[in-house]
């Protein structure tokens, strides 16, 4: 089943058996692992990626419905070596533990600041409480989107230092 | 131990590290790298650090206790010093300077007159070798550059970019994709097995039927899945052999039973929590590359040389033959402990000859990994006229909390683990009995010790409340350290425990003193009247004695208390005919961004002069009994089951207040 998606901006080409997931085709064909399997029901979120502007869970949708669609993943947010309001935001709340649920809540969350640039804290408890996290970081990427959407006070050298 | 053991200078001056513990979000290559930047007075970034890859790492027995920075600080930190030393020797002999007269710099040393000399210079015809002497002196805290320091994970680029490579995601020239066929019942074992309808799936590589482990290889995840489905097995139930009641007496003293009925006032209460699991949002994953000399494992594992000799075993290879190397892992609390999905990868690329990869489905997971053992916990005190306990008797029920099985040498210090409570009282009876049980449990966070203190701290909370105490002052009453003491005393403080609150809102208390860590929170709850409990804020001091990473340390216990309110409130694993009969998410509800508090605030307040301890599991121990016990103090529901449902809740609730 021959394919054509727009991922990140680039056409790619894939051969797929006719069930395939846009998720397996994500993590085993293209290669962008970066996307993460956690249940394959749609009831975690570790999957997410942004189809046409919408966090959406790859792991539901036949990639045959993928195509012709524009799809973002967790490796096409940063652009070159600049990172995604986003991203930097997670840094620099430390809002990660063992990262495996990352790069679904960053996917959400990008997609959320994308049709509301300065949503409330509901709002991005709503957004995000399909992505779950084992390790309790939810109260950081609470504190991450909203530094991300400038709606929060940052005190300086409240963040811990970076490491390059 | 020989410094080359644990540290290597690298011919371009950076500095790699090595440890048998491994990360799983811990952030402790975060806390090593800093350790010996530290030491070895160089930035940070120009510090890798090996975790748990057994052909380059020394000898580790495990990552569980939260024992990681305690166990391996020391010998980092005398490692790194020991070979700044050595290169001071050696820039000494060529400067021509002597040594006293330098210092270290950036990764370089020199003396004030503009002489300079790099690492890498200094390692460039031998590199560092030798034993370090236990007192090898350490850098006065005055130099100290890294350590106490606030530092964002060493991975978080990785992690954010989704450039991290997680076990599942590390692709091999020619690796196939594995699915096992799981018996109907735990144990069961294939008499038959016909696979003429699996082999007629597109990509089937191999049909395994090899010991217990019934599987199919294939090119793809979806082909391997298709196939096992479409295996056709006689299953065979073995009969289960019996195993006995281990009893464990783990604090006798004489005349318990006599102080007992001879106390002014006497409480009985019986606590209990259930089965969880460990729930990791990433299932349980292998690769592993079987070859005719030796294999590859590329694992999530807390036991990395456990797992070595495990996959020897399971493929008939010598154990120095196979090397593991841990990838990053998603979080598994413990559960990652047993080796069961990378011996199936294993025994599948011995049978295909190909790297193969497992990664199981998410009813999996749940319905075939270990879980955290159920237990019952049965606690009598009694006290004297005055208010003070005089005697305790407690009997913990429960079941091996490891994946190793039953070990009557370990038992007090796993499935026992803080049965004896940190307070003083003269004469108690603590005694452990770990039961059998046809279901599989294994390690989980801070094993049986989250159990005990719910039903310790609950309970002390309940003598306070039956004697017209303050639940605080009657546990101060009984603490004698001092710093147990500091930490009840700081997070009253910044709680501000006892103010009044709106109705329906309670504050309630706990504390631990878990591996060293001294720990105190406070949780304020709100409880609806249909007994729904929101937990609102929580306040935790936590004392780990030295902190080389405070930022660390808070996201740690935050993360503690976040999943410890969710396993009190929300998860109870369900079981059919000693099965787990959970499958998904929807069936085991955990904590959502929904349900997080409003604000968790942990103070980091290290005793500097004490040595460093753990707070992966800390944190998370008291929780689940300030929460209860702000449940109490906002409705009058004294909930003694875990999880607190509001059916729970709601029927604790005295008449009328409803």
């Amino acid at each position: 089943m021959r394919l054509v998606f727009s991922v990140n901006g680039t056409k790619r080409e894939v051969d797929p058996p006719p069930a395939a997931s846009l998720l397996s085709v994500l993590r085993d064909d293209l290669g962008l692992t970066g996307t993460r399997f956690g249940c394959g029901s749609g009831q975690c979120g570790a999957c997410s990626v942004i189809v046409d502007g919408r966090a959406v869970a790859s792991c539901l949708m036949p990639a045959r419905q993928a195509v012709d669609r524009e799809i973002t993943t967790i490796e096409g947010l940063a652009t070159g070596e600049a990172l995604h309001p986003v991203q930097e935001a997670f840094i620099a709340e430390d809002a990660m533990q063992c990262g495996y649920c990352t790069s679904g809540m960053i996917i959400a969350a990008a997609a959320l600041l994308a049709r509301d640039t300065a949503p409330d804290e509901a709002a991005i408890r709503d957004a995000l409480a399909g992505n779950l996290c084992r390790c309790g970081v939810y109260g950081r990427a609470i504190r991450a989107v909203q530094r991300a959407a400038g709606t929060r006070a940052v005190a300086a050298g409240s963040s811990p230092a970076m490491y390059r | 131990m020989n410094v080359e053991e644990r540290i290597r200078i690298e011919p371009d001056g950076s500095v790699t590290a090595f440890s048998g513990k491994i990360e799983f979000g811990q952030g402790i290559r975060t806390a090593f790298a800093q350790l010996v930047a530290n030491e070895l007075d160089v930035p940070v970034e120009r510090v890798r650090v090996v975790l748990g890859d057994t052909a380059q790492v020394p000898f580790d027995f495990g990552t569980f206790g939260s024992n990681s920075v305690a166990q391996e600080a020391p010998a980092l930190r005398l490692a790194a010093a020991f070979a700044r030393r050595s290169l001071i020797g050696r820039a000494s002999a060529q400067l021509g300077i002597p040594a006293a007269r330098l210092d270290t710099k950036g990764g370089t040393i020199g003396d004030g007159d503009g002489r300079r000399i790099s690492y890498a210079d200094l390692v460039r015809d031998a590199p560092l070798a030798g034993a370090v002497p236990e007192d090898e002196p350490l850098l006065p805290p005055e130099r100290w550059r890294h350590i106490g320091t606030p530092l964002a994970r060493v991975e978080a680029r990785d992690i954010v970019t989704g450039r991290a490579r997680y076990t599942a995601d590390v692709r091999l020239d020619r690796l196939a994709r594995g699915a096992i066929a799981r018996p109907p019942v735990r144990g069961a074992r294939a008499t038959r097995v016909d696979d003429r309808a699996a082999r007629a799936v597109p990509g089937v590589i191999a049909v395994v039927h090899d010991g217990d482990i019934v599987g199919v290889v294939a090119e793809r995840e979806e082909q391997a899945r298709a196939a096992a489905d479409a295996l056709e097995i006689d299953w065979e139930t073995p009969q289960r052999a019996s195993s006995e009641t281990q009893v464990v007496p783990m604090r006798e003293d004489a005349g318990t039973d006599a102080a007992l009925a001879s106390a002014a006032l006497t409480r009985s209460a019986t606590y209990t929590l259930p089965s969880i699991a460990s729930a990791s949002i990433g299932p349980s994953a292998a690769v592993v590359d079987v070859r005719s000399d030796g294999a590859t494992v590329y694992a999530g594992t807390h036991r990395p040389f456990g797992l070595r000799d495990a996959v020897a075993g399971s493929v008939g290879l010598p154990k120095e033959s196979v090397r593991v190397m841990p990838q990053m892992s998603s979080g598994t609390y413990g559960r990652s402990s047993a080796p069961d999905v990378s011996v199936e990868a294993a025994v599948l690329s011995k049978h295909a000859r190909r790297p193969v990869l497992v990664q199981w489905s998410r009813a999996e997971e749940f319905a075939h990994s270990p879980s955290r053992p159920e237990a019952v916990l049965e606690v009598t005190a009694g006290l004297d006229a005055s208010g003070h306990m005089v005697a305790w008797r407690y009997d913990e029920h429960t079941n091996v909390h490891t994946a190793a099985g039953p070990d009557p040498r370990v038992a007090a210090m796993t499935s026992g683990r803080n049965a004896v409570p940190p307070y003083t009282i003269p004469s108690a009876r603590v005694v452990l009995h770990v039961e059998p049980t046809p279901l599989r449990t294994a390690n989980f966070r801070s094993l049986a010790a989250a159990e005990n203190v719910f039903a310790i701290e609950s309970f002390v909370d309940e003598l306070a409340h039956a004697s017209q105490q303050d639940p605080l002052a009657f546990r101060l009453r009984h603490v004698d350290d001092p710093r147990l003491r500091r930490v009840i005393e700081r997070v009253a403080e910044v709680s501000a425990y006892g103010k009044k609150l709106p109705a329906r809102h309670g504050h309630g208390f706990a504390c631990t003193l878990y591996h060293g860590t001294y720990v105190a929170q406070v949780a304020e709850v709100e409880v609806a009247a249909s007994g729904a409990v929101r937990v609102l804020r929580v306040w935790c001091v936590v004392d780990p004695g030295l902190v080389i990473n405070p930022e660390g340390v808070r996201n740690q216990v935050e993360g503690g208390i976040q999943q410890s309110a969710s396993w009190t409130l929300l998860e109870e694993l369900r079981h059919k005919d000693g099965r787990v009969a959970t499958t998904s998410w929807d069936m085991y509800p955990i904590a959502t961004f929904r349900d997080a508090p409003e604000s968790i605030e942990v103070l980091v307040e290290g005793d500097r002069g004490a040595p460093s301890t753990g707070v992966g599991e800390p944190g998370a121990v008291p929780t689940s009994a300030a929460i209860a016990n702000a449940v109490f103090a906002a409705c009058g529901a004294r909930v003694r089951d875990v999880p607190l449902t509001p059916e729970r809740v709601r029927k604790g609730m005295p008449a009328g207040a409803g």
